[in-house]
């Protein structure tokens, strides 16, 4: 199954929020020390008391930005998350589809290769090469394809496929229908999540 | 219960040593006495074993086994966001941001307290001023280490503390490589 990753500009988004968050944690740090070492050494002067009020107002609205911040990055990762694994379950019920196809046309283990290949759009010299064949052999292969499914060529051949795709239930509603097959790309997709 | 062996010795006495001496430097020792500076002295030397071990340690103890990643560490705190759990061989992604942060934090606060005492920069305000918003730094990020370390414990349902301690850690799940 190809591996997809999220899309770039999101997970980019989620990095520049979490390094800004980083930032402002520095200055909030450097902000609140200033005012608890200006509490210790002299609070007592009524100038200086108005100035504190001041910084400690400001450092307490930076905190207060900060805590919002990190509640909307964890959603966004949250989001993040919940999108990548939608996206596994649609390439799982692809392989699907295509698997199920290859059934009721009975093809052997050698044309479910060649099929499969095909659809990704390979050309039959790119798929003799993959294979290790003779084009003559992927050529009377897709030949034998074509019957079994019958259809005329490899677009018919395509369009067979998104015509089931578009009644299967590709992108099932979070968590709306269990027991379909699709947990466990699902799963795997958890799994892929955690490699780094 | 079966016990998995954890944190190695050195790592161990390292850790609790550097909590000594953090705790010893901010809440006992006078800021300008001889003893504040052994005591930082000394953290300092730890930081540095503890990165010699970084590279010569056993496989859990060493950077490879942590690398620094925030797009790992993200990924972890979306995880802790919707309770996945995942073993870690080593820190968690989230945890080892912490751990290059405290070193690298270690080191800057020895190096300016080191300068304080020379002559070039003894008085100059700007190394005492670092020196004082790394310790705000240490303390906001030991805050945030134990606190994530407990809301780590939590959604894990295991004692993240007592592997620090003993060594062991109790192996109900396979450590994934």
């Amino acid at each position: 199954m190809p591996q997809s990753s999220p899309p770039p500009s999101r997970e980019g988004s989620s990095r520049a929020l979490a390094l800004l968050i980083g930032v402002q944690a520095v200055c909030a740090v450097f902000f609140l020390g200033d005012v608890v070492a200006d509490l210790v050494d002299g609070g007592g002067m009524a100038a200086l008391r108005l100035h504190l009020v001041i910084e400690a107002i400001a450092s307490i609205a930076l905190i207060v930005g900060i805590a919002v911040e990190l509640r909307f990055l964890l959603e966004m990762l949250r989001r993040e998350q919940v999108a990548a694994r939608s996206l596994a379950v649609a390439s799982g019920a692809l392989a699907d589809v295509m698997q199920g196809l290859f059934r009721a046309w009975g093809l052997t283990a050698a044309e479910r290769d060649v099929a499969a290949f095909t659809m990704k759009g390979l050309s039959i010299a790119e798929i003799a090469g993959l294979r290790g064949a003779a084009e003559g052999t992927v050529k009377s292969q897709l030949a034998a394809i074509y019957r079994k499914a019958g259809v005329s060529g490899r677009s018919q051949l395509v369009s067979l496929l998104i015509e089931d795709l578009m009644d299967a239930p590709l992108l099932a509603r979070e968590g709306a229908q269990p027991g379909n097959g699709l947990e466990t790309s699902g799963a795997s997709a958890t799994m892929r999540a955690g490699n780094h | 219960m079966q016990r998995e062996k954890s944190w190695d010795l050195f790592v161990r006495v390292f850790h609790w040593s550097v909590v000594l001496g953090f705790a010893l430097n901010l809440a006992v020792l006078d800021d300008e006495g001889a003893w504040h500076e052994r005591v930082g002295y000394a953290v300092l030397a730890l930081a540095l074993l503890r990165i010699l071990w970084g590279f010569a340690g056993p496989a859990q103890a060493r950077f490879s086994a942590f690398p620094p990643s925030l797009s790992a560490a993200l990924a972890h705190l979306g995880d802790m966001a919707r309770g996945i759990v995942r073993p870690h061989r080593s820190h968690n992604p989230l945890g080892a941001l912490m751990v290059y942060n405290l070193l690298a934090c270690m080191l800057a606060l020895g190096a300016t307290g080191w300068m304080m005492t020379t002559d070039m920069f003894w008085g100059v305000d700007w190394v005492e001023e670092l020196h004082e918003f790394l310790a705000n730094w240490a303390i906001f990020s030991v805050v945030l280490h134990v606190g994530g370390v407990i809301a780590e414990s939590l959604i894990e349902k295991r004692n993240l503390v007592r592997p620090m301690v003993t060594g062991y850690k109790d192996a109900t799940e396979k450590t994934k490589d």
